[in-house]
């Protein structure tokens, strides 16, 4: 469950996030204003609460989340902020003279965008991607506050009924770290592998 | 033979000195003796290894083989030479950097009197006083309370060299001391040097500088891949060397 | 305008909750930092088993969900004879997860000092030690300082991960009025903006004293 989240939220995010940061890169002022102030907001707030909100507090006629849609909703929501703001990044690490060669190329500022300073952009972004990935593998855990069936909350159930904890919450903590070290390592690995394309 | 004690006193020696990085060998078997009061100069080309084996004499860079010597102090390279001894050594030399390493937290007279406070065990006060001599007569007197941002290269380099005399060395190090700055600005920094050496401090320079080294210093050495290839009097070599190497390098020098 | 209403009169609440979650920030703080300088010193030490104890605390503070550390600080250790109150489970919790972090952070801002200085200390014959407590610490802090305070930034919203530890501060407040007045969505989006009121000025700041620092830095070579 654990996994399902975090892979959820994190597609959402990447998703997402591309509407956000074109808003933030917006000639419009009003749209980057809007954008930046979405962003800002979304990350100001701790991610429990966000959960809590959506959770405890949408109610829309009858409609109401369920705990596991409530965690990938607010998650996503979240991510797609964070990714946003790695957008941005990335694409401003790009060197400023991509964008003049498509412009004396003649190509239009969307195209360039797409074929030249995007893909850049994005192998630039691809690490701080993957860390906050793994960040949210371990965020998710705040998905059992809110009655997911992840593993922070079986843990609870379990030191709750055996009124002894220590134990299973270090399994707990053991397992997060099984599964966030070697998703690390892989990352690492990631990253070299794009690394070498790029270099000439 | 002339024996041993009538020899003149190295203030530095090395003995078959090696430095390789991983299976490239920088130099090998290089001897080199400096008595004390004269100025050596080491000129050369870029990858020649003179920085390398500068550093190696206070042992920045530790040697693979050989036996570096200053003053009476001596360590034997992959020796047990305890970290002490090695401490030792470096205290008798004094460096000045390229790209002068100074404190730019710290203002200037601090930069100059910290290390004399905590090594040397000098109350601020003695040591504040040593240090504005120092930059007084580096010709600094008026930037002691400055921060080093504030100060030109040149500035900042003669700073450094104050830094480093305050600590008594018995030899200065110099490692391009010039290289980083502007030719007119350089000259600044190399009158100061030529001061020094004129008050008869013992002195091994590394530099580009054929000027300098051609008026101020008692002995040249030119090295190349790694090698020693010509050493003695240097209006002579400047003037007549007999190494082609040496020809090729002192045309693109001073043809330029 | 009800609303309006209701959040004037649920803010005193809210406000005594908020005040606790930056006093539990507070202490991990000013807890957890000098922890993380020192592990960063150690991690960059040249004894071997400072490093590897190091990196282990590093690793295991960084890998383990904030959540899981806090519960297993409060319902766990009682299991092995130490019982902390709420307010020391969850301040000694958020230390470690800071000393983890902020020591990474550190170890960068160390890192980045200039080497030409430390070998400078060295040929000056200074100390290891004296070179990291006059040259080496003073400008790493300094480096490192926007990053710390984006990170203390973190950290106080995990204190709302707290309310699992029956911490009464924001957004357990918040939580009981919304559980006796069914009005959750008011009364959590009220504590949202809470947060936000002081997460978004704080991350203003931290761009701010980037710019000025980098201005700083950079110094005549």
């Amino acid at each position: 469950m654990t996994l399902l989240i975090t892979v959820a939220a994190v597609s959402i995010g990447v998703v997402l996030g591309v509407p956000l940061v074109v808003g933030l890169r917006a000639k419009n002022f009003l749209v980057r204003l809007v954008s930046r102030g979405l962003v800002d907001l979304i990350r100001g707030i701790p991610a429990i609460v966000w959960l809590f909100i959506i959770y405890f507090g949408v109610s829309i006629g009858a409609f109401r989340f369920d705990s596991t849609m409530a965690a990938i909703v607010g998650l996503g929501l979240i991510s797609a902020a964070y990714f946003a703001e790695i957008y941005r990044g990335g694409i401003s690490a790009v060197d400023m003279g991509q964008w003049e060669a498509g412009n004396a190329l003649g190509v239009n500022r969307w195209t360039t965008f797409a074929q030249i300073v995007g893909p850049q952009a994005f192998r630039v972004s691809v690490p701080s991607m993957t860390s906050y990935a793994i960040s949210l593998l371990k965020d998710s855990s705040i998905a059992s506050t809110i009655g997911v069936t992840e593993i922070v909350f079986f843990t609870t159930q379990d030191a709750r009924s055996n009124d002894g904890g220590l134990t299973v919450y270090i399994l707990a903590a053991a397992i997060y770290l099984a599964l966030s070290v070697p998703l690390a390592l892989l990352a690492r690995r990631l990253d070299a592998s794009l690394r070498k394309k790029v270099s000439r | 033979m002339v024996p041993e004690s009538n020899l003149p006193k190295q203030m530095v020696s090395l003995r078959g000195v090696s430095k390789s990085y991983g299976d490239k060998n920088v130099f090998s078997n290089i001897d080199l003796d400096v008595a004390a009061g004269e100025v050596t100069a080491i000129i050369g080309p870029s990858g020649a290894g003179k920085s390398t084996l500068l550093r190696c004499i206070n042992l920045l860079e530790l040697p693979d083989e050989g036996q570096i010597t200053i003053g009476d102090k001596t360590i034997k390279a992959g020796s047990t030479a305890t970290n002490k001894e090695g401490e030792e050594l470096r205290r008798k030399a004094g460096m000045v950097f390229q790209h002068f390493n100074l404190f730019p937290h710290m203002n200037v007279l601090r930069n100059v009197s910290f290390a004399q406070e905590r090594v040397l065990k000098r109350s601020r006060k003695d040591a504040e006083e040593r240090s504005r001599l120092l930059l007084d007569r580096v010709g600094l007197a008026d930037f002691a309370d400055a921060y080093p941002a504030r100060c030109s290269g040149g500035q900042q380099q003669r700073i450094a060299i104050a830094r480093a005399l305050a600590m008594d060395p018995e030899v200065m190090l110099f490692d391009e001391p010039t290289s980083a700055l502007d030719p007119e600005v350089g000259l600044e920094v190399l009158a100061v040097m030529r001061e020094l050496a004129d008050e008869g401090m013992t002195m091994i320079v590394v530099t580009h500088e054929t000027n300098f080294a051609r008026d101020v210093s008692d002995n040249l050495i030119v090295m190349a891949d790694g090698k020693i290839i010509e050493q003695g009097d240097p209006g002579q070599i400047l003037s007549d060397p007999e190494h082609e190497r040496t020809k090729l390098f002192l045309r693109a020098v001073l043809g330029r | 305008m009800s609303v309006i209403a209701d959040w004037i009169e649920w803010l005193p609440a809210l406000a005594g909750g908020l005040w606790l979650s930056v006093r539990i920030t507070a202490v991990s703080l000013i807890v957890g930092l000098p922890i993380g300088l020192l592990l960063a010193v150690m991690a960059s030490s040249q004894n071997r088993m400072a490093r590897t104890v190091s990196v282990v605390i590093v690793e295991i503070g960084r890998g383990a969900p904030a959540l899981v550390v806090l519960q297993l600080f409060y319902f766990g250790l009682p299991s092995v004879g130490i019982t902390l109150s709420s307010f020391v489970a969850a301040g000694s919790a958020l230390a470690l997860t800071t000393a983890a972090f902020t020591s990474e952070i550190l170890r960068a801002g160390l890192q980045a000092v200039p080497p030409g200085e430390v070998e400078a200390c060295k040929t000056l014959g200074v100390s290891p030690r004296d070179t990291l407590r006059f040259v080496v610490i003073p400008q790493g802090l300094r480096i490192a300082l926007p990053a710390l305070m984006g990170f203390s930034i973190l950290i106080f919203q995990a204190t709302s991960l707290t309310f699992t530890i029956a911490v009464p501060e924001l957004l357990s407040q918040a939580y009981s009025i919304g559980a006796t007045t069914f009005n959750y969505l008011s009364v959590l989006v009220l504590a949202g903006l809470l947060y936000a009121m002081i997460t978004i000025p704080a991350s203003w700041l931290v761009v701010s004293t980037e710019k000025k620092m980098s201005r700083h830095l950079s110094y005549a070579r």
